[in-house]
């Protein structure tokens, strides 16, 4: 499994994430923050779970890319 | 030109404790960010759009004018939150946005928003005044300008009476105190290209601060360098001339610092108000500016310069990696409760020691910043002359305190 953690609030909306891997986030129009798409909140921290591994390196070079440090990667 | 009306003296606010240390030590205006879209995004804990309210009635009581900074690149996708923002301030009583996008001046224009042109925007000269006069009412210089090219600009202003959207002539607002960058007006790529993080969305990493040798590739030979901080310029401070930066017919002043201390802001503030207000007087004097440098010097600073304003033709580079200043705050205690008949406050000491005589500074979300010294105290209700961790401390204070509040001890660094 691929778990994939946003800490939302801390995000200033840089948009790497989504040059990095565009079918996981994508720029909310609502507060400019990234959204990981088909997450789950759990008081601010947004995972997704999937058991697709081919995610797993684009949402990796998100995480690297990220100024802020707010997008952690977990392979299991 | 010599100003008529005094100028302008501008906080920076990164949090309520700073805002209420400007209002409180004399600021005319306060600037801050919202959200993320504002050039301290990563240092500050920025305010939220729901604090606009608060911000503004907080300096209405004071007739502080208040300005909202987004000055940030903006991209397709923040166009939506800039109109929030905007429409949020307005609705706020915000006075005036300070921008740099054209797409938040004419966002802000379109509602009727008084608009700051940043100077992130660069302005060098004349023309370009007049081409932003048509959407601002004041504009922040290049900090790279001389005092005479400053002074050029404002005559020009004067004499060709370019005004602003709201009729009145353009007023001209500089950087007076605190840090400056390399990069010509703070539009710098290395935060991005060593970290991936752009100083242009908020999120310098300052890593210019830091200090760097020079490899010769093909020997292998460190190159010596006069200076270790070579990217790394002193801080700006133009007090000992204030009376040439006033005389170049500025209206405004900004003072640096929406990632600093709340005490920073107290401290500088009160020592630029004094200051000011002395040159009106017609008492600036040398003797006062080497106590005011003294009280500058207390508070965080990477040593001083003047800035480009002299025309000096290099920069002058910081010599340590951080601050210089003659002073830092320990962390001594939290307040826990307020005696409003007796003007008593009572403090927890969770760590060091305190005892009479000791200098001490309160901040809080609504006491801001505020130094006294320990005249007298009580400690678990019987006079003492020192209390240790533990202790419930109480002493005489001519101001409320609040639960939140932290109490520190001033002690020389």
């Amino acid at each position: 499994m691929v778990i994939v953690t946003l800490q939302r609030d801390k995000c200033i909306g840089c948009n790497y994430c989504v040059e990095m891997a565009p079918l996981q986030f994508q720029m909310s129009k609502k507060d400019g923050k990234s959204v990981l798409l088909h997450s789950q909140n759990a008081k601010g921290f947004f995972t997704l779970k999937s058991h697709d591994h081919s995610i797993a390196e684009s949402v990796e070079l998100a995480a690297k890319a990220c100024p802020v440090k707010i997008i952690s990667v977990k392979e299991t | 030109m010599t100003s008529i009306h005094k100028i302008e003296l501008m906080a920076p606010a990164g949090n309520f404790e700073s805002l209420q240390a400007g209002i409180d030590n004399g600021a005319d205006s306060v600037y801050f960010g919202v959200e993320q879209l504002n050039m301290r995004a990563r240092s500050t804990v920025n305010f939220t759009i729901d604090d606009l309210p608060e911000i503004a009635r907080r300096c209405e009581v004071k007739n502080v004018r208040s300005y909202l900074t987004l000055n940030t690149i903006i991209y397709d996708h923040d166009l939506s939150v800039v109109k929030t923002l905007l429409n949020k301030a307005k609705e706020a009583n915000i006075t005036a946005v300070i921008a740099s996008d054209q797409a938040v001046i004419a966002m802000a224009r379109s509602i009727g928003m008084e608009v700051h042109i940043s100077t992130q925007l660069n302005i060098t000269n004349i023309e370009t005044i007049k081409f932003y006069s048509l959407f601002a009412d004041t504009m922040v210089l290049s900090r790279e300008l001389s005092l005479r090219q400053v002074k050029s600009i404002t005559s020009q202003i004067e004499k060709e009476q370019i005004k602003g959207p709201s009729g009145k002539l353009v007023e001209i607002e500089i950087f007076g105190h605190g840090a400056l960058c390399m990069a010509v007006s703070g539009k710098c790529y290395l935060s991005l290209h060593s970290h991936n993080s752009s100083a242009n969305r908020g999120a310098c990493k300052q890593n210019c601060r830091k200090k760097y040798t020079v490899i010769d590739q093909e020997s292998g030979f460190e190159i010596e360098l006069d200076n270790e901080y070579m990217m790394s310029p002193k801080d700006l401070c133009t007090l000992d001339f204030l009376d040439q930066v006033i005389d170049s017919g500025i209206q405004v002043l900004k003072i640096e610092g929406r990632g600093r201390a709340p005490e920073y802001v107290a401290t500088v503030i009160k020592t630029y108000r004094e200051a000011i207000d002395s040159y009106y007087e017609g008492t600036f004097s040398k003797e006062k500016i080497v106590v005011w440098m003294e009280a500058l010097n207390t508070v965080y600073n990477r040593g001083f310069w003047a800035g480009y304003y002299l025309g000096q033709e290099l920069g002058e580079w910081s010599e340590v990696p951080g601050s210089v200043a003659t002073q830092k705050k320990v962390y001594i205690g939290k307040g826990t409760h307020y005696f409003p008949k007796a003007e008593i406050g009572q403090f927890k000491i969770e760590a060091y020691d305190i005892k009479i005589g000791d200098k001490i500074l309160i901040t809080g979300p609504n006491t801001g910043a505020q130094e006294m010294i320990i005249e007298e105290m009580y400690v678990n209700d019987s006079t003492a002359e020192k209390a240790t961790k533990g202790d419930d401390c109480t002493f005489k204070l001519p101001f409320r305190i609040r639960m939140s509040d932290k109490l520190y001890k001033i002690v020389e660094a």
